[in-house]
């Protein structure tokens, strides 16, 4: 045949494949008023809570009695997990929607017909979704700073001290990690069917949510964030290994 | 070496098969028109030519090579159902995510290059919401064309257009086909118009593929025909059936008569019988006539196997 064309494409190495779509990833949740949606909850929420219950819960009986509260407890029963452990829940509805925008907007269709590898897609989901949660991790702490203040809680830190505190939101950071995996495995499990990757990942996620408080209380100390650590990244990309297989072995269209 | 080669391809959805054993050559810089009924298998063929859903058996080779091949998949662009843009973003930045991740170096030189040729220029700042039908058919072709692939793969590109808007992607798709040079698989309904730019065809029925032929094979093909108008069409219907083979009746209201036969053979015959013919014209059928033609005879051999009898040797063997 007289025309042949050549290609024109650069190659690519994976660190180069990733960094583009982290930054369309980026560029897009940045620009999605989702993001800045869950982003304005996760401030608020603390600062109505602290500033509510103390209002209205009258004197000794007020839920709060320190603003530190809302951010970790050194306990770990049902009552630990509402504070700033609440985000998870929010990065479950977060990650699934945005993922699933990509199966009904096409965007994936588009994606992975030309150029994009499984594996890319899997990993700059999950930094993102990782990058989210930790926004939002710090948006409601900024928020208890807040509303802490407003409410003249007190700031006392006691045993946990300073570093205790600092390693308790490191390590709630870290453990993002492994929640954003499983979301982000259920939302390709879904595709565009959000409202299925929201309760799986609910469901899924509920088994694990008992975990945060164990390992990440008020007075986490460094072997806390070491574990959050080791443990985000080990989840992470095994359950990003099996979004992977998912994806490769699933119909990206209907 | 082929641009698209697929051999023996089956794919089945629950109980369904959509795709039998199914043979297919596009050969490089041919323009590919792939013709078929609904739901005949062409865009689940076209979803597995662009990995987006797994065969159950067969190979398809890219260039050579299993389409499955990252390195391969680099040549293709793909407008499948939809352009796959998010609908509160501007044609321009959605054209820009997606430069992005084809690794484009200077992605606004190249998108500028690709809303020109679709002529979409002038909507690059336009959310993807508020584009037209047709806008958003041309915007999806400027999608594929990002990066300047050497294989496109179009599925029904011109569907539901107005006919501005089908003119318009005519144009459109001359340029990208026969100007640039570049292979183009591209499935259509609208058959009188992928007749104007393809050079291979491939029909395909029930997930099999019926015929394949070049454009030249095609217009060997496509009989001649005699179409005459008399004051007694009912009449001269009748006895033209008499004496020849296949006799129909257009659409126009002229009689068709699709024996090798010279029109004044027919005048005369027809004058014999009493009936003076007040109109007669030769033509050649067309692609559109030819499929009609085609699945019509393939329905009617379908439906004798279904009738001829394979009793005899069953019944036998109930005995």
């Amino acid at each position: 045949m007289a025309h042949v064309k050549e290609k024109r494409l650069p190659s690519r190495n994976f660190a180069e494949r990733l960094g583009s779509m982290l930054r369309v990833d980026a560029r897009r949740m940045f620009g999605t008023p989702l993001f800045w949606i869950c982003l304005g909850i996760a401030f608020v929420i603390p600062v109505l809570v602290l500033v509510m219950t103390s209002a209205f819960g009258g004197e000794g009986n007020a839920m709060f009695t320190n603003t530190w509260q809302i951010i970790g407890s050194e306990s770990a029963d049902l009552g630990a997990m509402m504070n700033i452990n609440l985000m998870y829940f929010m990065m479950a509805v977060f990650v699934c929607l945005f993922t699933a925008e990509d199966f009904r907007s096409g965007y994936a269709k588009n994606l992975f017909t030309v150029r994009a590898r499984k594996t890319d897609y899997v990993a700059s989901k999950t930094i993102i979704g990782f990058i989210a949660g930790a926004l939002f991790l710090i948006a409601f702490f900024i928020g208890g700073v807040v509303g802490g203040s407003v409410a003249g809680l007190s700031f006392e830190l006691g045993a946990a001290g300073v570093s205790g505190l600092v390693m308790c939101m490191l390590a709630k950071i870290f453990l993002t990690a492994v929640f954003v995996a499983i979301f982000l495995l259920m939302s390709v499990i879904a595709k565009s069917r959000s409202w299925m990757s929201i309760c799986l990942s609910l469901f899924g996620g509920m088994l694990l949510f008992m975990m945060i408080p164990m390992m990440t209380p008020l007075d986490s100390g460094i072997m806390n964030v070491g574990l959050c650590l080791a443990g985000g990244a080990i989840f992470a990309a095994a359950i990003g290994a099996v979004s992977n297989v998912v994806l490769k072995k699933s119909s990206l269209v209907g | 070496m082929n641009a698209i080669e697929i051999r023996n391809l089956n794919k089945s959805f629950g109980s369904k098969q959509a795709v039998r054993n199914l043979n297919m050559t596009v050969p490089q810089g041919a323009i590919y028109g792939f013709i078929g009924e609904n739901g005949s298998g062409k865009s689940t063929t076209e979803k597995i030519i662009c990995g987006l859903i797994h065969e159950n058996s067969g190979s398809v080779k890219l260039y050579g090579r299993d389409h499955t091949n990252p390195g391969v998949r680099e040549h293709i662009g793909v407008l499948i159902e939809s352009p796959g843009c998010f609908p509160n973003i501007s044609v321009w930045n959605n054209m820009m995510l997606q430069a992005t991740n084809l690794g484009i170096k200077n992605p606004e030189k190249e998108i500028a290059r690709v809303l020109k040729t679709v002529r979409m220029e002038g909507a690059a700042s336009n959310k993807f919401r508020n584009c037209s039908l047709g806008m958003k058919q041309r915007i999806g072709i400027a999608f594929a064309l990002l990066g300047d692939p050497a294989l496109l793969v179009l599925d029904e590109p011109i569907n539901g257009l107005d006919a501005d808007g089908m003119r318009i992607m005519r144009e459109v798709l001359t340029d990208i086909t026969r100007k640039d040079g570049r292979t183009v698989l591209i499935s259509s309904h609208i058959l009188g118009e992928l007749e104007k730019i393809a050079t291979h065809y491939g029909i395909i029925r029930h997930g099999r593929m019926v015929k394949e032929m070049t454009a030249q094979e095609l217009e060997e093909s496509c009989r001649t025909y005699i179409a005459l108008k008399t004051g007694d069409m009912a009449r001269t219907k009748r006895l033209l059936q008499s004496r020849y083979a296949r006799v129909e009746e257009d659409e126009g209201g002229y009689l068709r008569i699709y024996d090798l036969v010279p029109s004044r053979v027919v005048v005369r015959f027809l004058y014999e019988n009493g009936i003076i013919t007040g109109e007669i014209k030769s033509a050649r059928i067309n692609l559109e006539e030819y499929y009609i033609d085609l699945m019509q005879e393939k329905e009617s051999s379908a439906h004798r196997e279904e009738q001829a009898p394979h009793a005899p040797y069953t019944e036998m063997e109930g005995r």
